[in-house]
């Protein structure tokens, strides 16, 4: 017998049409959310904006007698208005410069007969102006949106098909794509479309959104409202389907503010209190040292005492030992003692449960102030501009702009620094000379029948080759002001009598000066967190850490498609991009700026004392060094760290001679099996880096390389009075000797313990790297040492420099240098605590896959430090 | 040592060099009148950089010891002593870097080519252009002759409000003079329909650049500023390549090449350059002269000139005489008896020693005195409405990286700095050597508020401390 229960009903009513009612709720696409109501509230006015996206734009409802409230569910019976407290200025500024857009609402209506439309979701002001509003209109859905190919009524309006309405719930979507592209999607499937040229640059952002109604009323809808959400970008038809499926079990709203607090508790771990940690404690207190048996550079040791006695109780800063000693400047001892303000943000820390990011603490967090706080465009550096010319009009345009262009300056260890690429005079000049050169190149009509059949000189069809060019030149969609700029360098040789020849080479020159060729432009605003990169920004990033120059036709068609982000796409792209010779280039520039190359180039050692050298030995050193790396990172396609002691090497007779090798090819770089040879093998026995030492091959500045440039750590200033003052080698007193009295010396050992015995091994070469086994003295000359890694308590001995190599190769912290020098260069920014956490996870994925150049590149992309940007507030107006 | 100087009548006169070079525009060369250089004696800043520092024992002899070439400037001039800039120590660094980059904003540096604030002269400029220079004026000149170039921080003294250099190092006096005075070849200048096309070439790049600077752009504030800062570029391009016509007859000409290295030569992996005093100094005089004349000629108010870098490493050779008197005999490599960066002039601030004479780092302070003081006189020479100088009106801070070369104490490396500054048109008590006891970022907030200067360095939190003593 059948027996009528309303609740069942509605329950089965939803499970045959929602495929997944309690489906998985962590599916929903949460990128890009701008705004999401889900209507968990039983009662009162106010409804809950829970996208956890900026400051919340809460609603409340007028005419609260005509609304029913459960939970997850509100339905409007008579006439009513829900309208967002202050302005939708959040939503409008996103979609105003994204130009892309997605409305998602899951509702049931009560009726048919309603029109006007009758407004389900609007950003508007009144009846006649609107951002966009989705409505019901009898029995379609219509979707009316402002565009500079629509009214300010956002007329014409795009209708749902008839086919797609229905009295039950229902899953509708409206996107937006940048390019004009126009859909409605009805619980899942595509119902209707348009595409019209448009853009949003005209949206209003002082509109607020209402619910129901017109803001101004007059268009009462009914019905009952689910879920209604708004997206910054165009949904793919993926995501959609991942949207409907994943149902109306919607995650806790607490779930995702319980995530946002630990992550600001995270950050305030990484920005405020390493930096007072690192000043002020480690000294002391760090692995090595141990002082009271204390070690605060790691996580796992920080909280306690070694014999158990907590030192930092979470939550409880007055029974807390590390407050108790700093609050009444007992510690640091005999050190500047915090300021009030720094023991604030401490007791803060702890008070606020003394949340610890990475196990840990980047040792070099003291050096500068690398929060990160700013994001600077970063200009095209000059490689990169030749490499992206070339790829854009396929002209090789390099020597001119290496003569012509400003060099970048390093800065922090690299010269694409952001911060640091400034423009002068004298770079507007050279673009300008540069951009004339290359259209001078080009065979101009040839490049434009390539986008372009109609050999006219119209404004339709130049407005046609503009917007295709522009994607391949400026590495995605143009907006119509910009477009509009273009078009006018056509209309001012069209006036002029000018030929189609003048018009296409004068685009291209303004092209090739555009802030968007001369920069990577990407949209920084937003509300201070983390936010997706676009498609064709993510496409942007991926070339230029892969190859150094812009991304190439079929990457823009990913990222065009909205496929970009999916996980097997992204692989696909990535290894077919590693597999070009482009990659292999772009990693060398790598190894030239991370060990300063260019400097052997300059190099002039003492001529008394180094009588063989000469500038060509200075340059095969450095090729030396490329060729090696070439050969373990893409011919071997081995370890990063094999680096530390691969035994190949490559050198040209003048450095094979200088090796003592037997030359084996008089005319050529030749490779070297060096399994036989003991002296030689690794990075650290290239004259390249040994030059480093200067011509007294110092083990300070050796063994300061190898803990900065290999470890990523760093030492203190000496402390006050110690004789600085180099000390000269002499019959009976070796560099080893000098250097084990400074590490004996308790004034210096401290830190000197850190890093001169990194440079034992190394004392059998001499300034210009040549093997010795005796010094200029006649000293016989050691090869034995011990290495501390950071973060370890104990030294490891070696006995010989191939030992040391071995050691170097097989620690982990060499390879997570590597990482991080591999990411500070693809990022083009210092790196710091912050980052340490994603760090942490590129190097354990890397690792995954074997621990490669293109493992490590991989896990970059893949990271959030690629696929995301940090958001700056925008200021509301 | 006599030099040839250039000043503006010969400029006009294209006399005194060999080297056909570009056009001068012919506004360039005449005095302006849109910014009242003549009428009102305008707002300048500017930093005086010389490497190394002179030791704060060495200053306590004042004009009898190693300031003595400043002696004929000493009513212009006020010697603050005991300038503690402590604060600049970045920890792990010695004073080269961090004392350098701390020199003219007081706080520690916030990169390897970042300070940790704006420079003096860069805030006292946003203060009263805070929208930018005109067009036909360089926003900000830096220029020097130096050598040590690891770092920026060594050598550039010119830091923006956010700490990113205010421009790009001009090291050859002919790069020097092009930023100033060159014109920019747009090609057929005669041909007026080419140059209307290449015009609407430039107005599209404007427009895209006005779009990425507005309120409408995707950028965020750091961004923003870059992108402002290139589209002031572009308007003085635009100025120099469009609205400025040339002037063909007695077109002055370029300075000649730079003879002494440059770029990646001049700092051979840190081990040192060798370098004749005629040398070094007929390049310093050239850049100086030139660096003058752009203020004489108001195409420049803001900006830096360095002589020698931090921690700057050359084999100095060569006889040294003021006032026709032998003072030394220059030769660092045989008297330190040592080649590479072991026979530099550096080793004498390491071998600093309060017991002995120190001959040597003295001849080489007394030296950069000399040096000083042969820009600050190109400036005293033009004499302005108000019938004092352009020293006297301007603000011009001379200054250094440490009061002690010793690297084995950061406070005693970074306390007494020496510091001298012109009386910016009366604002400052001259005529002084004063022992001031307070802290460099006390000292530089007085004077830039002195100059009308809301902003100040430092963090916001910091109470402002007037130092009344430097006040005339």
């Amino acid at each position: 017998m059948f027996i009528y229960n309303p609740r069942l009903y509605i329950v089965l009513t939803i499970l045959a049409i929602v495929p997944s009612v309690s489906g998985d709720s962590s599916g929903r696409v949460q990128n890009d959310l701008l705004a999401f109501y889900n209507f968990s509230m039983t009662d009162g006015v106010l409804i809950k904006d829970s996208s956890n996206n900026g400051a919340p734009l809460n609603l409340v409802i007028d005419n609260l007698q005509n609304v029913k409230r459960s939970s997850g569910k509100l339905e409007v019976t008579g006439n009513a208005i829900i309208r967002s407290i202050k302005p939708a200025t959040k939503i409008s500024n996103a979609i105003k410069r994204s130009g892309e857009v997605t409305i998602e609402a899951w509702i049931q209506p009560n009726k048919i007969e309603q029109n006007g439309p009758a407004r389900i979701m609007t950003i508007s002001s009144d009846g006649t102006n609107r951002n966009i509003t989705l409505g019901q209109d009898n029995g379609k859905y219509d979707v009316r949106i402002r565009t500079s190919q629509t009214n300010k009524n956002g007329l014409p309006s795009l209708s749902s098909k008839d086919r797609g309405f229905s009295l039950k719930l229902t899953h509708i979507v409206f996107t937006r794509k940048e390019n004009g592209n126009e859909n409605i999607y009805i619980n899942g499937n595509l119902n209707s479309s348009r595409s019209i040229e448009s853009d949003t640059e005209n949206w209003n952002s002082s509109y607020r959104l209402a619910l129901a109604n017109e803001l101004t009323e007059g268009r009462p809808w009914q019905g009952s409202y689910r879920a209604v959400a708004i997206y910054g970008v165009a949904l793919s038809i993926k995501d959609i389907k991942r949207n409907y499926n994943a149902g109306l079990n919607f995650v806790d709203d607490r779930i995702d503010i319980s995530a946002k607090l630990k992550a600001r508790k995270e950050k305030f771990f990484d920005e405020e209190i390493v930096p007072i940690l690192s000043k002020h404690c480690l000294e002391c207190h760090d692995t090595l040292n141990r002082n009271g048996k204390l070690d605060l550079s790691k996580k796992s040791y920080a909280y306690s005492l070694e014999n158990g006695d907590e030192v930092i109780i979470p939550g409880k800063s007055s029974e807390s030992l590390l407050w108790e000693v700093v609050e009444s400047d007992d510690m640091p001892d005999e050190r500047e003692s915090l300021t009030n303000s720094e023991k604030d943000l401490l007791r803060k820390w702890i008070d606020d449960g003394a949340v610890w990011t990475t196990e840990d603490i980047d040792p070099l967090a003291h050096t500068f102030d690398r929060r990160g706080k700013e994001n600077w465009v970063r200009r095209l550096t000059v490689s990169e501009y030749i490499a992206s010319v070339k790829s854009a009009t396929g002209v090789d345009i390099g020597k001119m702009a290496v003569e012509v262009l400003p060099e970048d300056i390093r800065a922090d260890g690299f010269s694409n620094t952001a911060y640091n690429l400034k423009v002068d005079l004298k770079h507007i000049d050279s673009y300008s000379i540069l951009a004339s050169a290359v259209v001078q190149k080009m065979d101009l009509i040839a490049f434009y029948k390539g986008y372009n059949k109609s050999l006219n000189l119209t404004d339709n069809s130049m407005r046609k080759f503009i917007s295709q060019i522009s994607r391949d030149f400026l590495r995605g969609n143009i907006s119509d002001s910009e477009l509009a700029a273009f078009r006018g360098v056509t209309t001012t040789v069209a006036s002029a009598g000018g030929t189609l020849e003048e018009a296409i080479g004068l685009v291209i020159e303004a092209m090739l000066q555009s802030p968007r060729f001369i920069y990577k432009i990407e949209n920084q605003i937003g509300d201070g967190d983390l936010w997706s990169v676009s498609e064709y920004e993510l496409a942007s990033r991926m070339s230029y850490i892969i190859w150094g120059e812009s991304p190439d036709k079929k990457l823009l068609d990913r990222a065009a498609s909205g496929e970009l982000f999916s996980p097997n796409i992204m692989d696909e792209e990535i290894e077919r991009m590693l597999l070009d010779s482009k990659a292999i280039t772009r990693s060398i520039e790598f190894v030239k700026e991370w060990l300063n190359l260019n400097r052997l180039k300059n190099l002039s050692p003492n001529s008394e004392l180094f009588k063989n050298w000469s500038s060509e030995l200075g340059v095969d050193m450095m090729e030396e060094t490329l060729a090696f790396f070439e050969e373990v990172a893409w011919n071997q396609k081995r370890p990063l760290s094999d680096l530390m002691n691969a035994n190949v090497t490559f050198a040209s007779p003048l450095l094979a001679k200088h090796y003592g090798f037997n030359v084996v090819n008089e005319d050529l770089l030749a490779k070297y099996d060096l399994s036989s040879v003991p002296e030689r093998g690794g990075l650290l026995t290239h004259g390249s880096v040994l030059t480093i030492g200067g011509d007294e091959a110092s083990m300070v500045t050796r063994g300061l390389f190898v803990l900065h440039d290999l470890f990523r750590s760093g030492v203190k200033d000496p402390p006050p009075c110690v004789d600085t003052t180099p000390v000269s080698t002499k019959i009976g007193l070796t560099q080893r000797s000098i250097a084990e009295q400074r590490v004996a010396n308790k004034s210096c050992g401290g830190c000197h313990s850190k890093f001169e015995p990194l440079a034992y091994g190394l004392e059998i070469y001499d300034g210009i790297g040549a093997f010795n086994l005796r010094d200029e003295h006649g000293n016989a000359l050691r090869q034995d040492g011990e290495v501390l890694f950071p973060g370890e308590a104990k030294s490891i001995p070696y006995k010989t420099s191939k030992e040391l190599m071995n050691l170097l190769s097989s620690s982990d912290r060499i390879s997570q240098c590597l990482t991080w020098k591999i990411a500070q260069f693809a990022l083009g920014r210092p790196l710091g605590q912050p980052d340490a956490l994603a760090l942490e996870n590129i190097h354990n994925e890397a690792k995954k896959g074997g621990g490669t150049y293109s493992s490590v590149i991989k896990a970059i992309i893949k990271s959030d430090l690629v696929k995301k940007i940090k958001t700056e507030e925008a200021n509301e107006e | 040592m006599k030099s040839k100087q250039i000043d503006r009548r010969i400029m006009l006169k294209g006399l005194g060099s060999v080297c056909i070079g570009l056009p001068l525009l012919e506004e360039m060369i005449s005095p302006p009148k849109t910014h009242g250089a003549i009428k009102d004696i305008p707002i300048r800043a500017f930093n005086v950089f010389f490497g190394l520092g002179i030791p704060s024992l060495l200053q306590k002899e004042g004009y009898e010891g190693v300031l003595e070439p400043l002696k004929p400037l000493k009513n212009k001039l006020l010697i603050m002593r005991d300038v503690d800039q402590v604060r600049c120590d970045v920890s792990g660094t010695n004073a080269h870097f961090d004392g350098a980059t701390g020199s003219f904003t007081a706080m520690p540096a916030g990169g390897e080519a970042k300070a940790g604030g704006p420079s003096i002269d860069q805030l006292v400029k946003h203060a009263y252009h805070p929208n930018g220079m005109p067009a036909d004026m360089v926003p900000t000149l830096i220029g020097g002759t130096y050598f040590r170039r690891s770092r920026v921080g060594r050598y550039l003294h010119s830091y923006n409000l956010d700490g990113t250099v205010a421009g790009i190092m001009q090291e050859k006096p002919r790069d020097l003079f092009d930023r100033v005075f060159g014109f920019v070849n747009v090609g057929d200048v005669v041909d007026s329909r080419k140059r209307r096309l290449k015009r609407s070439v430039l107005d599209s790049v404007i427009n895209q650049y006005k779009y990425f600077k507005g309120a409408n752009s995707p950028l965020g504030s750091a961004s923003k500023t870059r992108v402002s800062e290139h589209l002031e570029r572009i308007r003085e391009y635009e100025l120099r390549a469009f609205e400025l016509k040339t002037k063909n007859e007695n077109t002055p000409q370029r300075p000649p090449r730079s003879k002494i290295l440059h770029g990646g030569q001049a700092d051979p992996g840190g081990q040192g350059v060798d370098i004749s005093l005629k040398e070094l100094t007929n390049e310093w005089r050239l850049m100086a002269e030139l660096y003058a004349l752009s203020i004489k000629m108001d195409r420049v108010r803001f900006g830096s000139i360095t002589f020698l870098a931090a921690g700057e490493r050359i084999r100095l050779s060569g006889d040294y005489y003021y006032n026709d008197r032998k003072v030394f005999e220059f030769n660092d490599s045989r008297q330190l008896n040592a080649g590479g960066d072991q026979g530099c002039s550096h080793e004498w601030w390491h071998k600093f020693n309060e017991n002995k004479p120190n001959s040597q780092l003295r001849a080489h302070a007394h030296m950069k005195m000399r040096e000083v003081a042969y820009f600050l006189s190109l400036l005293d020479a033009e004499i302005e409405s108000n019938g004092k100088t352009i020293l006297e009106n301007s603000m011009i801070t001379i200054s250094t990286e440490s009061g002690d070369g010793r690297h084995n104490d950061a406070k005693r490396e970074l306390s007494g700095v020496f510091h001298a500054i012109t009386s910016a048109n009366g604002r400052f008590k001259t005529g002084h050597i004063l022992d001031v006891a307070e802290e460099g970022i006390d000292v530089y907030n007085t004077m830039v508020h002195a100059l009308g200067s809301k902003k100040r360095l430092g963090p916001n939190s910091r109470e402002f401390r007037q130092i009344n003593s430097i006040l005339s």
